[in-house]
């Protein structure tokens, strides 16, 4: 059923077909050499060759050596996953002088070597070069889609990853917008005292990227400002926001409040009420907020000398002392039990789920270390001051974090384990023992002996929690993970991209990170939508809808089935002498997810370089092989 | 149950050195110690190093079979002197004894 403006052009095709080695990795489980004599006999191929890395600088080479001398005008590579390698091959072809877009993958590796051997894995990878070759002598050059861009970013969050990220961005050119919720600068950074494991102190980064931040004429600074509205797409959005109007008198000079963060100047012009920026790429960069421990839990909210750890690291900030002992609140402290893993590595069945019925199953990552240079700050400071700490695994896994674990075990901090289905408890010690609390906890290091620990205070190391963006998520269309941070496309292919083009993450909204990641992350965001906003327009992939006006009757149908807004539309057009409906596609819109392709009734619409017509021709090729 | 005393390493300190926190339970005092009962001397390092003074003085006719061959000390990888420690819960044990 192959459509009328479909038909094979196979005299004209010649393809080519290149089957790799990997090195080993295909050609040992498989004959190449067999897949290569069968490919060659296929139709419209004029040539098949075999090479141990395609992808290496020769195996390219002879791709472009054939398209140079007229052997080949359509391209079939059969090597590893078109993730890896489809761009490079793609790129061959430009460098050849010929359009990118009449080349077809075929996976040999992952989907046969790598799973299926002898001869089995040859008759597949016989069949799906086979496929490929057939689809080949269906594709049509495309031509990619350009769209202006506005030279501009919108960053929203303004912590240490938001503030990162604008300065990076605006020392590349581009001009920043940087939106943020609270009335200050430096998130939940601010609300730290020094960072471990270097002891950089919070404040003195804070103020420097502000400072930064606040100084270039090329960033817009928004506190106070919400995003209400969405609109556009990558190279053109339009952002609607919201500020609310100061509260105090203006300022002309920013102010740095401790925990709090920098307060930009306040001039008395400055904008408030409903704004709109046009904007070319936008960053989230909305961070985290600290575990909160359901009342009761460790004795939380039950007993006062049952704190968070952030909350012990800012009274300890606020009010440092040396002395014997530390003083919390005014209470001499004689020991202190931190619990590790609070509101982190929760079990189902184990840990009750939160009233939205959440569990955080990950690890918040930082808190062993924050925890660790905590204890190990008590023990140097207040020599009398005893310290437990409770958990189930220590990870301290980044540079100069082992050491720091080191340093506190050498500086007398007691280790005691327990396992996650027997947690510690959190109970008033009696009268005559001499403390507030005593923790019960089974000890695995003592051979699973049952210690009570007394304490004067304890600390519980609250994890991390993504930051409520479900209004966001909802507007931008944005996926989330099942615990609830944003997911990038891929971790290592594509890190800090969304899948919507034009929009980038960074910081712990994506997931925990410590300082440190929460920077190179910003870095990598801001590199990359000042490489995707440098040339004023961007270069989007042609693989779009296309609708043949042909055979469109003005049905609607696709209209009403595209997942995209604005994408697809009806307009009149006139067709032999009347004023019709037809469909209408706008390319830098489309998704090309074939939503429509699948409900055109009159087979009136394709999604370029996927057609219709090239699927029907693959698989009779593979039932034909 | 065990309440643990969270002096007890000051208390210690009379008696013997101070080493016990060096220690990373990793078990080589034990593997090495040619009594080869229980987790001796492992277990009576750990009970030194979370101040578990009581399982002390309730195990403290362990402490007594020791012969002091000195193998302990000599491979513990963190120089936790386990053999040290050892003879100095023999010194606490007896300055209690009869107090009890």
């Amino acid at each position: 059923m192959t459509q009328a403006n479909e038909k094979p052009d196979a005299p004209a095709a010649k393809i080519g077909v290149y089957i790799c080695h990997c090195g080993g990795n295909i050609s040992d489980h498989m004959d190449v050499e067999a897949v290569r004599r069968r490919a060659e006999n296929l139709p419209g191929v004029t040539v098949a060759r075999t090479n141990m890395f395609m992808c290496s600088d020769p195996g390219q080479e002879q791709i472009a050596e054939d398209l140079k001398n007229g052997t080949v005008n359509r391209v079939v590579v059969a090597s590893c996953a078109p993730s890896l390698h489809e761009a490079t091959f793609r790129g061959a072809i430009r460098r050849a002088g010929a359009n990118p877009y009449i080349y077809e993958h075929a996976n040999i590796r992952e989907q046969v070597s790598w799973v299926h051997h002898g001869e089995a894995a040859t008759e597949k990878a016989a069949v799906l070069v086979a496929a490929a070759t057939a689809k080949a002598g269906r594709l049509k050059p495309l031509t990619p889609i350009r769209v202006p861009a506005t030279r501009h970013a919108t960053v929203i969050g303004a912590g240490v990853a938001g503030l990162s990220a604008a300065r990076d961005l605006a020392a590349r050119g581009i001009a920043v917008t940087l939106v943020e919720k609270s009335d200050a600068l430096g998130g939940q950074l601010a609300a730290l005292d020094r960072i471990a494991p270097t002891g950089d102190r919070a404040a003195d980064l804070v103020n420097e990227l502000a400072a930064a931040v606040l100084g270039h004429p090329g960033i817009t600074v928004l506190t106070r400002t919400e995003v209400i509205a969405t609109d556009g797409y990558i190279g053109n959005f339009k952002l609607t926001l919201r500020r609310r109007p100061p509260e105090g008198a203006s300022t002309a000079d920013a102010r740095y409040v401790p925990f709090q963060g920098v307060r930009p100047p306040e001039p008395s012009d400055a904008p408030s009420g409903e704004l709109t920026v046009e904007t070319g790429a936008i960053i989230l960069a909305t961070g985290f907020r600290s575990y909160q421990p359901r009342p009761g839990e460790y004795g939380f909210g039950e007993f006062s000398p049952v704190i968070t750890l952030p909350a012990l690291v800012r009274k300890m900030a606020e009010r440092p002392a040396k002395g014997r002992l530390l003083q919390i609140d005014g209470r001499p402290i004689r020991s202190v039990a931190m619990i590790h893993c609070v509101g982190s590595r929760q079990i189902p069945g184990i840990h009750p789920e939160d009233e939205s019925g959440h569990l955080n199953e990950y690890c918040s990552r930082v808190c062993c270390t924050a925890t660790l240079d905590a204890a190990d700050r008590i023990r140097r400071n207040h020599p009398g001051t005893r310290v437990y700490e409770l958990y189930r695994d220590i990870r301290t896994y980044g540079r100069g974090q082992e050491e720091l674990y080191e340093q506190a075990a050498r500086d007398g901090v007691v280790f005691l384990r327990f396992e996650a289905d027997n947690a510690p408890q959190v109970t008033t010690a009696a009268p005559g023992e001499g403390f507030a609390l005593k923790v019960k906890v089974a000890d695995t290091l003592t051979f699973g002996e049952t210690l009570e620990v007394p304490a004067d205070l304890v600390v519980l190391a609250t994890g991390m929690e993504p930051n409520d963006v479900s209004d966001l998520v909802e507007m931008m269309k944005l996926p989330v993970g099942m615990d609830r941070f944003l997911l990038e496309v891929h971790p290592k292919l594509r890190p800090v991209e969304m899948p919507v083009g034009g929009i980038f993450v960074a910081g712990t909204c994506q997931a925990p990170f410590d300082v440190t990641e929460a920077c190179n992350t910003a870095g990598a965001a801001a590199v990359k939508a000042a490489a995707l906003l440098a040339d004023g327009q961007v270069e989007l992939d042609p693989f779009v809808a296309e609708v043949d006006v042909d055979r469109c009757r003005g049905t609607g149908a696709c209209v009403d089935a595209c997942l995209n807004p604005g994408a697809l539309a009806l307009v009149e057009m006139e067709v032999g002498g009347r004023t019709v409906q037809r469909a209408q596609v706008t390319p830098a819109l489309c998704l090309g997810c074939g939503a429509c392709v699948a409900v055109c009734p009159e087979n009136a619409i394709d999604v370029c370089g996927m057609t219709l017509g090239q699927y029907e021709a693959m698989v009779d090729a593979i039932l034909e092989t | 149950m065990t309440l643990l005393s969270p002096d007890f390493a000051e208390e210690l300190k009379r008696y013997s050195d101070d080493t016990a926190l060096a220690c990373f339970n990793c078990g080589t005092c034990t593997a090495i110690c040619p009594l080869i009962d229980g987790h001796f001397p492992r277990k009576m390092i750990r009970y030194v190093q979370i101040g578990a003074k009581e399982r002390i003085l309730e195990n403290a006719p362990e402490l007594w079979k020791c012969l002091h061959c000195g193998l302990c000390t000599q491979t513990c990888p963190r120089e936790a002197n386990p053999g040290e420690l050892i003879l100095g819960l023999k010194r606490l044990v007896i300055s209690h004894w009869r107090k009890a």
